[in-house]
């Protein structure tokens, strides 16, 4: 059953659509990512979701309630970490938990969440003497202190170095270990890879593709590439002749082998008959990354291949 | 305990826990009114100029005001460009509890700081100059109240209005001096010129000043003072609750 269903979602900023139709549903226990450049719509759709902003048409139900109509039943139940929200400098950790717990019905035992989030040595510190990752780590905390069925985090790790980054994301698999569905917006595709169960890509305000990580991947027809240098030479026929083979290129003295499905093993399996030693071989194939910067057509991100 | 409750905790530690705010709007008016009336030869001698009174009588529901205007116009309204900037009001809105809560909060935190900040200058009054407490309690606290209302709510407005912690200072320092002028902080209200007493009493510090002088040292308050004052709190209110933006 979803938790989520968004229904031609449209949103005008100054007679643009920064929103433009965007449907989708978030299931149950999932851990559903939003991706996208920016400026895609990403923030504008969840912010709807949280009832942060009216939507100009479309509708919304998160657990069957209008998050704008059903106000209070909606923020007793989700929880959000918003893009750029900070708390007061002087604020020390605990009393914040202590003040966010005070606003909800049911809330979790603050202590415990501080515990689990890795903070609970925190607790008299002031939100100013914070890390970066703590920040983060905090802003979880809170937006999970109503025991909320439903946690949406947005660019969470933005800005973070990749060892607190790593952190967080723990945490986020804790969280949905713990039963919570959760909504990840996300511009790291590493990030939407490895925790993601399923993925929108989100561009120009409309959805460009929906699935899982590997599904994305699938579509690229799953290109993969090798490149060696023969340890004696080879003809490019021989190599050609292979079914999964679909084009052989020279670059000096390198081969570049491109092909689909079990191209690798083809390709070695061959060399091996033939007593050719595959020198420097190097196998790419296309990732996430590939995926989604074919989807938006946006290639001002850095080409990061997976490397095997 | 309560979410308005533990929002008005919260809030009042964290201004306890800002020094400046602590020193201009809780110790200032007191301390202010002890230097003058110790470091000014005469300042507790009757003048005529002043109805009779020493000049620090006459500063003594200045300074009350002094600490009114500090809290409502100085500390208030960069706390809510503050709050509107770094995104809290914001994520009070994605919580069960409305973020007018928390202004309401900062509204009973400042109050009462305001209540300590006139009775420590009322202590001082008494202690070190001799003068008896306010005569009329009743009508003071009733025009303090109003004083306290018309003023904050002015602060609410340039915290409605102001984008960020700098613009909300900026916005309240340019009100700040030119409506303590207008109340009397550097000409006396009694030795002003009539046309700008007559200014001074449609301005909500100089109806402020006008009415706890008059209730400190035993007269009723002027109706004009007392209506000038509720005036301000209604429609300066009403604009703040019409123009306030959450984000």
């Amino acid at each position: 059953m979803p938790v989520i269903e968004v229904e031609g979602l449209v949103k005008t900023y100054d007679g643009l659509n920064a929103v433009d139709g965007i449907s989708f549903s978030v299931e149950e226990g999932e851990i559903f990512g939003i991706v996208g450049p920016n400026g895609a719509g990403k923030t504008t759709t969840v912010e709807s979701v949280e009832g942060l902003r009216k939507p100009d048409a479309g509708s919304i139900r998160v657990l069957g309630f209008d998050p704008l109509q059903d106000r209070y039943e909606v923020t007793q139940r989700l929880g959000a970490q918003l893009q750029e929200s900070r708390l007061q400098d002087r604020l020390r950790v605990g009393e914040a938990m202590e003040l966010y717990a005070s606003f909800y019905t049911h809330p979790a035992d603050w202590r415990e969440l501080l515990r689990r989030l890795g903070l609970d040595n925190k607790t008299a510190a002031r939100y100013s003497t914070l890390s970066g990752g703590q920040k983060q780590r905090l802003a979880v905390a809170l937006a999970l202190i109503g025991s909320p069925e439903i946690a949406i985090l947005d660019e969470l790790t933005t800005g973070l170095d990749p060892q607190a980054r790593r952190s967080v994301w723990d945490n986020i698999e804790d969280i949905r270990d713990n039963g919570v569905t959760v909504v990840l917006v996300t511009h790291f595709m590493e990030e939407a890879e490895r925790l993601c169960d399923r993925i929108m890509v989100v561009d120009r305000g409309r959805v460009v593709a929906k699935d899982t990580p590997s599904g994305l991947v699938a579509r690229m027809g799953a290109e993969q590439q090798l490149r060696f240098r023969p340890s004696v030479p080879i003809a490019d026929a021989d190599l050609e002749e292979l079914a999964e083979v679909t084009t052989v290129t020279r670059r000096g003295n390198q081969l570049v082998v491109n092909g689909t499905g079990n191209v690798v093993h083809a390709v070695t399996a061959l060399l091996a008959q033939r007593g050719v030693i595959a020198e420097e071989l190097r196998i790419e194939q296309s990732s996430l990354e590939d995926a989604y910067l074919a989807l938006t057509g946006n290639d001002n991100t850095a080409l990061n291949r997976e490397v095997k | 305990m309560s979410a308005t409750m533990q929002l008005a905790k919260t809030e009042s530690r964290l201004f306890m826990r800002d020094p400046i705010a602590l020193f201009f709007g809780l110790v200032f008016p007191g301390a202010l009114l002890l230097a003058l009336g110790y470091l000014f030869p005469g300042f507790d001698e009757p003048s005529a100029d002043l109805d009779g009174l020493t000049y620090t009588e006459a500063f003594a529901p200045m300074m009350i005001v002094l600490g009114i205007a500090t809290l409502g116009l100085v500390t208030l309204p960069p706390i809510l460009g503050t709050y509107r900037q770094f995104g809290i009001l914001r994520r009070l809105r994605t919580t069960p509890v409305h973020p007018a809560r928390l202004l309401w909060a900062q509204l009973v935190v400042h109050m009462a700081v305001a209540i300590v900040a006139a009775l420590i200058a009322i202590a001082v009054a008494a202690l070190a100059f001799d003068i008896a407490a306010p005569e009329m309690p009743l009508w003071f606290a009733l025009s303090f109240i109003l004083a306290t209302t018309s003023t904050f709510t002015i602060g609410l407005l340039v915290g409605a209005l102001a984008r960020s912690t700098v613009a909300g200072q900026a916005i309240g320092m340019g009100l700040f001096f030119p409506l303590l002028f207008l109340g009397g902080m550097w000409v006396p209200r009694q030795i002003m010129p009539d046309g700008l007493r007559t200014v001074s009493d449609f301005t909500p510090l100089g109806s402020a000043v006008g009415s706890l002088t008059d209730t400190w040292f035993g007269s009723t308050p002027e109706p004009l003072h007392l209506v000038v004052m509720a005036a301000y709190a209604v429609v300066v209110g009403f604009l703040a609750v019409r123009l306030f933006r959450w984000e």
